[in-house]
């Protein structure tokens, strides 16, 4: 049965990242199609000639909050949208540009930061700023977790989002287990919703999409001391990703 | 009949266990391949078999010309065959919003299988799913769907892997089959275990033979203190033993995952883009995981050690309160996929030697 509710009122706006999350989403192809019959995307730099600045239902954002002006920036959407929704691993995780947290003290002033206006003192996602409704993961996200949020939140459901590790998935997929191989992997402590995909073709996961709540960092960095790692290697694969400032899994 | 209620038969299993010579016939080696094709081919069904899936693990797999040079017969796969009952992740209906109401559709359309390369655990598995979604609460249409379509054949294990301790169960003796492939020199003594098995006769490559079944199995280096382990585990419901190894466990829930007998799972509804239909599916759960007992309250096991000892505890006592049977049949996956080495042989070895409240 067709449904007969308005169009949700959804916008697409970039912080410090390079868009690919945005982009993501365009490869749902049909589906995304399908949906412009129940949404309307009222602002996106990539999709937009004109974006003019209104009430949304839902705003999704991507990258990290890096300088001053990304930080105006997002407290201007949270105050005109109902649902907030941080995309990706730069906004969830503080991802790629959050590597600067994780340099050195001496490499870091050597940063050739002049392009951010007002940078802050460290890489920031979303959450740490302002209210995030949900979070959807990934470096780039998973599109199809993207479609399910937008059709739940459409229908006045609220999602439910993966909080189980990759491994789950990884299993699902009948994938050999690294670990049992004595290559170190992310898996355990990283939220699933990727369908396993480094692990699937051999690759170690290496935490893009952020560290589960229930991690139990102690038993897994022990593990890949035993698998023969150093503590700046193991310190470098924790921090590949997840870089916010509260949250690095304990480096 | 159906095939599970065959194998239950009182008359069939006294038939069974005392004939020690048993009518059957004898498959060549060479000629299995050529079998298992002809049951696809001429019998009209989908075989599963055992092979090394394209990642290098061990699995089952619908037979095809892509797979059948990576068939795996030396010991048992790593993955079991559980999902082709508890698929990972399965739709149950579908339901139409209509004016006033909803209506709901189900779609259930099963080929009938041939589920080859079992292992006696694997089948006593079965028999521990088909007591949960067959006998206990009434019948679970989407378990009974699938599970009526399947035959299944049965291999047998010559020599056990380090972690397999099915003796200890009793589980290591074949039972609850249709056929049953007993190692021979160059070939398989074939049993028949049940009305159905007529379904799987291949007159061109099942010769007569004086062979019986007599076991060459090897026994299971690890073993398992059973006899009252049930009253043991909920007396020591307490024990140091969980927290300490749960300090090791990452909740990573690659145990219950893969164990064949684990059967808990989650449901979900989405709307379908566009409509006010929506679709009910339901995907595994697990216990080691925190979102298994989340309730509006908030969750009720938090802790690790809380959801470890589920994990052990159900496999060795709660169950066996409620069924009469373990929910363990000492395949030893859940230990063969353990990242963190935790066992629940040695978990519950510990607790044997170091029990608390004995006087
Ligand atoms: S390969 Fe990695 S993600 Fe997969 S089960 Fe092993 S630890 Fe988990
Ligand atoms: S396996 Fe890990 S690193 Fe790879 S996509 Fe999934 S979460 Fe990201
Ligand atoms: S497989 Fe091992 S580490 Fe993972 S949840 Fe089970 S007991 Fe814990
Ligand atoms: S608990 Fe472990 S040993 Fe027992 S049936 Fe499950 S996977 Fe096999
Ligand atoms: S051990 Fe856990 S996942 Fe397995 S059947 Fe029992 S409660 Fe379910």
């Amino acid at each position: 049965m067709k449904k007969n509710i308005g169009k949700t009122r959804i916008g697409f706006f970039s912080l410090s990242c390079c868009e690919g999350c945005e982009l993501a989403v365009l490869e749902l192809n049909r589906d995304f199609v399908n949906a412009l019959g129940f949404v309307e995307i009222l602002e996106s730099r990539i999709l937009r000639e004109k974006n003019p600045e209104q009430e949304l239902g839902i705003a999704f954002v991507e990258g990290s909050i890096v300088g001053k002006d990304d930080l105006e920036k997002i407290q201007k959407i949270r105050q005109r949208s109902k649902f907030l929704v941080a995309m990706g691993a730069c906004a969830t995780i503080a991802g790629i540009p959050g590597i600067r947290n994780s340099l050195p003290e001496k490499t870091k002033s050597a940063l050739p930061l002049h392009a951010v206006k007002k940078p802050l003192a460290a890489v920031h996602r979303l959450s740490d700023f302002v209210k995030v409704d949900f979070e959807l993961q990934g470096c780039a996200i998973n599109e199809k977790e993207f479609l399910k949020i937008l059709v739940q939140l459409h229908h006045g459901f609220f999602p439910r989002l993966e909080e189980v590790p990759v491994c789950k998935e990884c299993k699902e997929k009948e994938n050999p287990c690294l670990l049992l191989k004595g290559i170190a992997c992310l898996g355990p402590v990283t939220y699933a919703g990727c369908d396993a995909l480094c692990p699937g073709v051999k690759a170690q996961c290496i935490g893009c999409r952020g560290f589960t709540k229930d991690a139990n960092f102690a038993s897994l960095k022990s593990m890949f001391k035993e698998f023969g790692l150093k503590g700046n290697e193991i310190k470098n694969l924790f921090t590949y990703f997840n870089n916010n400032p509260f949250e690095k899994g304990g480096f | 009949m159906n095939i599970f209620q065959a194998s239950n038969c009182p008359a069939w299993k006294f038939l069974n266990d005392f004939c020690v010579i048993v009518l059957g016939y004898f498959l060549k080696k060479k000629n299995l391949l050529p079998y298992l094709e002809f049951l696809q081919e001429e019998n009209g069904l989908q075989a599963i078999v055992p092979v090394v899936n394209s990642n290098g693990a061990t699995c089952f797999e619908e037979l095809s010309k892509e797979n059948s040079e990576n068939l795996f017969l030396d010991s048992k796969a790593f993955f079991s065959a559980k999902k082709f009952f508890l698929p990972n992740r399965e739709r149950e209906f579908l339901f139409e919003k209509k004016a006033a109401s909803f209506e709901i559709h189900e779609t259930i359309k099963h080929r009938h299988k041939v589920l080859f390369g079992l292992r006696s655990c694997d089948l006593h598995a079965l028999n521990a799913l088909d007591k949960v979604f067959l006998d206990f609460y009434g019948y679970d249409s989407l378990y009974r769907n699938k599970r009526n379509t399947v035959l299944t054949i049965g291999l047998e294990c010559l020599k056990p892997e380090k972690n397999c301790f099915c003796e200890s169960f009793g589980t290591s003796k074949p039972d609850f089959f249709d056929l049953f492939f007993w190692e021979k020199k160059d070939g398989f003594f074939v049993e028949i275990g049940s009305p159905e098995w007529e379904k799987l006769y291949c007159k061109k490559f099942f010769e007569k033979t004086r062979e019986n079944r007599n076991s060459q199995k090897e026994n299971c280096s690890l073993k398992l203190e059973t006899k009252n382990i049930a009253e043991l585990l909920e007396k020591n419901f307490e024990n140091p033993v969980w927290e300490k190894e749960s300090e090791k466990c990452l909740s990573c829930s690659s145990c219950t995952q893969i164990c064949p007998t684990c059967y808990c799972f989650a449901i979900e509804d989405f709307f379908i883009p566009g409509t006010e239909d929506s679709e009910r599916y339901r995907e595994w759960d697990s216990c080691q995981l925190q979102q298994f007992t989340r309730i509006n309250a908030g969750i009720f096991r938090q802790s690790r050690k809380s959801r470890l000892r589920q994990f052990v505890m159900h496999k060795l006592s709660f169950f066996r309160q409620q069924h009469n049977v373990h929910l363990c049949v000492g395949c030893g996956r859940c230990i063969d996929a353990c990242p963190a080495k935790i066992s629940l042989v040695e978990i519950a070895s510990q607790i044997q030697k170091n029990p608390i409240g004995a006087d």
